[in-house]
């Protein structure tokens, strides 16, 4: 099946593709070493899946999987990828570069308990890196990043330009390393405003390739 | 800038949520009669002073009560329906 990532017109022609989980992905450009200052990359090629309601929480503990403990936090999965509680009952599941629990849990969607309800999930995924990131969320964002507590794994859902998004704050080889969901709908507007900021800064887009070594820490 | 504080994502800029209207006890549709539904329908208590309100928190979809008075516009405190007992404080 062939998937089209929601920002697929916005990315450069010239840029090596690589085809990731159905999608056409950029993989690298001759700019990706901007990534170190401020790099923007779309990762929407991951697959991912949402289930929501009362029963959400217990059904996924029984299927073996982490549960985040309280609202607004995340949880690693045991092979690659990110399980991400969205207040109380809603649940984000994305797998990592290598990992393959979401489609498998996709494919029970016919047999999920009562008070259990999927959420399909074609969202823009992007991912920024770079030691100037707090510069562009400061311009974009009401939300003080730097005073978060890294450690308690959080989860912020807030407004990004005027757009509702779900940011994972973190870091990776000593930079920030922020993981950033929208609705595919405003998918065009958030990253044509990112990147336009982000090249003020001396930023720009990166290919998967950058993030595909920082987060596997290769 | 103005903030309000989500009972779940916390302390955020007031463009960040949606007003939901006064919370108001629903007769019952079935057996009300027609002057209490319309009542209940058209009518709204603008008296100013300490009301229970709907809000929305836009990015999460959370709904929740504030307790905003609408004269000075101060929200006293936030909280989730059904998590604490409901008092009567509308005139």
């Amino acid at each position: 099946m062939m998937r089209a990532s929601p920002v697929q017109d916005c990315l450069s022609s010239s840029a090596t593709r690589r085809d990731i989980n159905g999608m056409s992905t950029v993989w690298s450009t001759p700019e990706d070493l901007q990534g170190d200052t401020l790099g923007l990359c779309d990762r929407s090629c991951l697959t991912r899946w949402g289930v929501k309601g009362a029963g959400a929480a217990a059904w996924l503990t029984a299927l073996g999987l982490p549960v985040p403990q309280h609202p607004n936090q995340w949880c690693a999965l045991p092979e690659d990828g990110l399980i991400a509680r969205l207040g109380t009952t809603e649940f984000l599941i994305e797998d990592g570069w290598e990992g393959a629990i979401a489609p498998q849990l996709a494919q029970q969607m016919a047999n999920l308990p009562s008070k259990v309800y999927p959420v399909l999930r074609q969202d823009l995924a992007i991912a920024l890196t770079g030691c100037a990131v707090p510069d562009l969320l400061r311009q974009t964002c009401s939300v003080n990043f730097q005073a978060l507590d890294l450690t308690e794994q959080p989860v912020i859902l807030t407004s990004m330009i005027g757009v509702s998004v779900v940011v994972i704050p973190g870091d990776r080889a000593g930079r920030p390393f922020y993981r950033i969901w929208c609705d595919g709908t405003f998918g065009v507007y958030l990253w044509q405003t990112l990147v336009t900021i982000a090249q003020d800064l001396g930023g720009g887009p990166i290919g998967a390739a950058y993030l595909y070594d920082l987060e596997l820490g290769r | 800038m103005k903030l309000m504080t989500c009972p779940i994502n916390g302390q955020r800029p007031i463009s960040e949520f949606f007003y939901g209207g006064e919370l108001r006890p629903m007769p019952d549709p079935a057996t009300a009669d027609d002057a209490t539904w319309a009542d209940y329908i058209f009518n709204q208590n603008n008296v100013p002073g300490l009301k229970q309100e709907w809000w929305c928190h836009t990015p999460s979809n959370t709904w929740f009560i504030a307790e905003r008075h609408t004269l000075t516009d101060e929200i006293q405190r936030t909280y989730l329906y059904g998590s604490q007992v409901l008092e009567e404080v509308s005139p």
